[in-house]
Parts: C-alpha cells; structure tokens; sequence
C-alpha cells in the first residue's frame, strides 16, 4: 500500500524533498508511517513535528488507505 | 449553540458574503474590509498584519511565506464558523498572502463586520490568534546574517 507524505518550509528544507512515497503495510497507522519517515530522515527530529492526514490533523493513531496524502511540517507560523 | 445559530451561519456561507482566500498577489486592507458592509453593522475592524523590519534588535530584510494550501483554506473556514460560535458578528473575510514580502507589506489582512465594535474587536483578536496557531502558513524570516523557518507553538504537537 502506498501513500504520500509532504513536507513544507523547515521540513521540506531539512528532508530536501517536497513530497515521498512510502510503502506501507495493510492496517498500518498514521503514526506507524511518521514514525518511518523520521527514521529515513534523523535530522526532524530537532524539529517540533505536527502531522496531518487527508489535509487535517492527525494524531497518528488513524489507520491508513492506500493513496492517503499525509503531511509532516513543523509548528505553524503564519499572521 | 441554537438551531437559529447554526441556519444563520450556514446561510451566510452559502451567500458567500465570508471569504477566506490566500493569494499572491498585494493586499489592500481597506478593500478587503469593505467588501462586505452588511446593513445590520455598526462597525468593521481589520487586521492589516505586515513584514516588521526589526524584532528585538534584529533585523528582517523580507519574508517568504508557503502553506499548505487545501489544508489551510479548510482550516480558516473552521476558524469562521467557531468565531461565529463565539461572538456576535455578521461577517467575516481572512486573506493570506504567500511568497516573499518586503518590509511593510501586508501579509494578513482579517476583518470583522458586527452590529457593535466590541465583537468585532474581540472576534479579529481571536481570529488572528488561531490562524497563527492551526493554519498550516510558515514564515521565513532572511536577515543581513542568515535566514530561519519561524516555527510556533501549537496545541497539535505530538512529539
């Protein structure tokens, strides 16, 4: 199963990536996937991380479909 | 909340008189805010948030903003229905901008129309303290000696 992640501003520099691809395995959660991306990438986890899934926060305990747009970027600072 | 309540507040998202947009292009507070003028106010008051040059004794030379950009237009729609929750208000219009802003450009612009000033006051406040701090906007912040993603603080944090 495959589903995308995104990254914006300081998680999109510090992966050098806008968007990935990761596989997963079926029934896995959201969590499950944040927690393998920061694996790949060690250098979010000076970060303060927020994740969304499906353009809405996530608190990583959702479990996943194939083809969900999930994001991972730092506290927001808009205004 | 009463059943009136929530049909109102329905009705005027339909008529499309709140808008919440985000844009590249330079905003003009004192348009954005009399876009709408309902006939039952008394009173508007805008947020026209812009590029500070200096904070604390640092200085800024421009901004770049990105967003997340479905992710953040649902999250300002959200905001306007709980300020309608919370305050007595007829309209309300929230436009970001995005990209890279010189100093005393405005990047935010929040208006509040309301039969009485107090709400609108309260509710802009309440608007602008939000967005800062659920809808997924970032500010680069490029000085004379370096450049950093602003990060905020967020109830939302999970680690």
């Amino acid at each position: 199963m495959k589903v995308q992640v995104l990254f914006f501003g300081a998680t999109a520099e510090a992966t050098g990536k806008r968007e990935i691809e990761v596989n997963m395995e079926n029934g896995a959660k959201t969590g499950d996937v944040f927690q393998r991306v920061i694996a790949n990438f060690p250098q979010l986890q000076k970060h303060t991380l927020l994740f969304a899934l499906n353009q809405e926060y996530s608190k990583g305990n959702e479990t996943i479909k194939n083809g969900d747009e999930l994001a991972i970027f730092t506290a927001v600072s808009g205004g | 909340m009463s059943e009136k309540k929530i049909e109102n507040r329905k009705s005027k998202i339909e008529d499309r008189r709140d808008f919440f947009e985000i844009t590249t292009d330079a905003l003009d507070a004192g348009a954005i805010a009399r876009r709408v003028v309902p006939k039952t106010c008394g009173a508007i008051v805008t947020l026209d948030g812009f590029v500070r040059q200096f904070t604390k004794k640092r200085e800024t030379l421009y901004l770049e903003y990105e967003a997340y950009e479905p992710m953040a237009l649902k999250e300002m729609e959200k905001l306007i229905a709980q300020a309608y929750e919370q305050f007595e208000i007829a309209n309300v219009g929230v436009v970001h901008r995005l990209g890279k802003m010189e100093i005393g450009e405005t990047s935010v612009v929040i208006s509040v129309a309301a039969p009485h000033r107090r709400s609108a006051f309260e509710a802009c406040e309440w608007l602008i303290k939000e967005l800062k701090r659920t809808v997924p906007i970032w500010k680069k912040e490029v000085y004379r000696d370096g450049e950093t993603w602003i990060e905020g603080e967020s109830q939302f944090a999970v680690n």
